[in-house]
């Protein structure tokens, strides 16, 4: 069951984390409030000053229509939650998943991708001039690059595109090769110590979530 | 003498016989009728010669509209028309299309009190009626050619008179679910939206055209919240003018939108039950209940005392006043279907708002009667007695009258020979 953290009203904006069993599902705990505090900075969403973690196989995933998903570890689904997500994506649900790792190579990216294609279909690259990179900050190069990339960690590649799995002209899943869950994965606070903020992204993700 | 009496006889006769023969005939041709084919005989017969001076029909149901324009016809050329029918039913169907771009029409029927109904298209039998009040009111999704109503042995029929032209709907508010899935059930539905969503100061997400507010482009507005009161000036016109607007969630609390509202938006009442199962699966959501409801507002949705959806006519326009504002929890948690009756609710609510932009399907009054009692009376006005009894035996140029005349006739000429007499 989802684990609700804090009273909210239904029209606030709630950061929700799935929690599956296979794998770390909770590898970025410093995400979800970091996301959190760059939405109320940047923008008038009402949002709700904590996230919730939520299971992929419980009913509560469908209180929240945006969903991250992340880890290190191989991901299998279990049948309940493989059910549970599809009804989700299919009543409009966007999923939101991150290879932490950074490795395309990697157990979670070849699961990950593996149990996303099992359960709604194959993610496809996204063109760079999709609205996503404009919803709210205009990224006119596609995804912005993160720091575990420049570095060479992972495996060693500057990925150009993110992946998705479309329903209709809407994404359904986001897929992400970037290790966002590595470069938001400070405290809030730190931001400051930052010159340009690379959080911004994020702005993105939930407007387009919100809007499209 | 006698010649001379026979004469007079003769004389008199004939003035009679001219008198008669010049005066308006009442000798009548009288025929009665019980069903539309011996009606359709009768005309015929009727029209043929003889003539007659007067005609009745005993309807046991209204006679069609070319029967009734033959009648009218007969009438003109001086033959007394009347009809009675005691139990013919006054039964009657408005179809207009819906605002829909799923399509289908809404079919206004009405009949009386408590009788039963039936109601088919081409293809066959739609469904059957209990008719409450005198009047129902059917939604149908799809229907092939007239729609029929048929109440005993009578016929209403009545037909689309347009067809819908799309026009957009456009959605003002701040970014959040329920835009998101208001639109996107719209949007599977078939309208076409274009959306302005403010997200920041100064920052809004923009799809489509959403600042063409005239009813050229634009069937509905909805504004989902009380950010939407920057556009009140451009909503209360394009109202005024004939477009729909739907007032959502605790869009009427702001001041410069109060003006339209059926009603007031009240303190936000939670969800009466945690669970979409069952039958009414919104009382799981919360809502702005709509209080101080206008004189000329119609409740559309109550529930526990509460008014939660109303509708009231301002200018040329409607404004739909809708108290949920989380209507997208329905679509993504709800039970069975949900996404489909969430769409279909949306689609509903816009469509009691809408501009309806229109294009008259040709000959579509031409196919039957709406209200054929009332076309009737219009026709053939109000019912009259039979004629028959008080026309039979009625006098007229008959064959003893030139046999009367012949006699005094012959009687004298037979005289003048037999005295000799030229």
């Amino acid at each position: 069951m989802g684990k609700r953290l804090v009273t909210r009203t239904p029209t606030t904006f709630t950061f929700a984390t799935a929690q599956y069993e296979s794998g770390d599902w909770d590898s970025a705990p410093l995400v979800p409030p970091n996301i959190i505090d760059t939405i109320a900075r940047y923008t008038e969403i009402a949002v709700t000053p904590a996230g919730v973690i939520v299971s992929l196989a419980s009913p509560d995933l469908l209180r929240y229509p945006l969903v991250y998903l992340t880890g290190h570890l191989p991901v299998r689904f279990s049948d309940a939650e493989r059910r549970q997500l599809r009804e989700f994506l299919d009543r409009g649900g966007m999923l939101f998943v991150d290879d932490h790792n950074h490795d395309v190579d990697g157990v979670f990216h070849k699961t990950a991708t593996e149990e996303i294609t099992r359960t709604i279909g194959e993610p496809k690259m996204l063109p760079n001039t999709h609205p996503l990179y404009s919803a709210f900050f205009k990224f006119d190069e596609g995804p912005p690059t993160t720091s575990h990339e420049l570095n060479g960690w992972g495996d060693n590649l500057v990925h150009k595109n993110l992946f998705a799995v479309m329903r209709e002209a809407r994404i359904a899943v986001l897929y992400s090769s970037k290790d966002y869950s590595s470069e938001w994965g400070y405290h809030p606070d730190s931001k400051r110590f930052q010159s340009v903020d690379n959080t911004k992204f994020a702005v993105n993700i939930v407007v387009y979530a919100l809007t499209a | 003498m006698l010649e001379l009496a026979a004469r007079c006889g003769a004389l008199v006769l004939l003035a009679f016989m001219i008198v008669r023969s010049a005066a308006p005939r009442d000798s009548a041709v009288v025929r009665e009728r019980t069903d539309s084919r011996a009606l359709d005989a009768a005309l015929n017969a009727w029209t043929l010669a003889p003539e007659p001076t007067s005609v009745h029909v005993t309807a046991a149901f209204a006679p069609a509209q070319k029967e009734r324009e033959w009648l009218r016809a007969l009438a003109r050329a001086g033959v007394r028309v009347s009809w009675s029918g005691d139990s013919l039913p006054a039964t009657a169907i408005e179809v207009a299309a819906r605002a829909d771009p799923a399509g289908g029409v809404r079919a206004y029927v009405a009949a009386s009190s408590g009788s039963g109904a039936m109601l088919s298209d081409a293809v066959g039998l739609i469904d059957t009626l209990d008719i409450t009040r005198g009047a129902n009111v059917l939604a149908l999704r799809v229907t092939a050619g007239a729609l029929d109503l048929r109440v005993g042995d009578q016929h209403a029929r009545a037909f689309a008179p347009d067809s819908l032209l799309p026009r957009q709907v456009v959605v003002l508010g701040r970014a959040g679910w329920e835009g998101k899935f208001a639109m996107a059930a719209l949007e599977e539905r078939g309208w076409k939206v274009s959306s302005r969503l403010r997200v920041g100061p100064n920052v809004f997400v923009t799809e489509g055209a959403p600042l063409a507010l005239d009813t050229a482009r634009t069937a509905a507005v909805i504004a989902l919240d009380s950010s939407a009161a920057s556009y009140a000036s451009a909503i209360a016109r394009f109202e005024r003018s004939g477009g729909g607007v739907v007032l959502a969630g605790d869009a009427p609390q702001a001041p410069a939108l109060r003006a339209l509202a059926p009603g007031r938006a009240g303190t936000r009442i939670a969800a009466a039950s945690l669970s979409f199962a069952g039958s009414t699966p919104r009382r799981a959501l919360g809502f702005y209940p709509v209080v101080g409801l206008a004189g000329d507002a119609v409740p559309l949705e109550s529930r526990d005392g509460y008014t939660i959806a109303a509708a009231r006519r301002v200018g040329a326009g409607r404004v739909v006043q809708l108290g949920y504002d989380d209507t997208w929890r329905w679509r993504l948690a709800g039970t069975g279907d949900a996404p489909g009756a969430h769409r279909d609710y949306w689609s509903s609510v816009v469509s009691a708002a809408a501009y309806r932009a229109t294009k008259p399907v040709e000959g579509a009054s031409r196919l039957g009667d709406a209200a054929p009692l009332a076309l009737l009376y219009a026709d053939l006005g109000a019912p009259g007695t039979p004629l028959a009894a008080a026309l039979q035996g009625a006098p007229g140029l008959r064959w003893w009258m030139f046999v009367a005349l012949a006699l005094p006739l012959l009687s004298e000429w037979a005289s003048r020979r037999l005295r000799g007499a030229r």
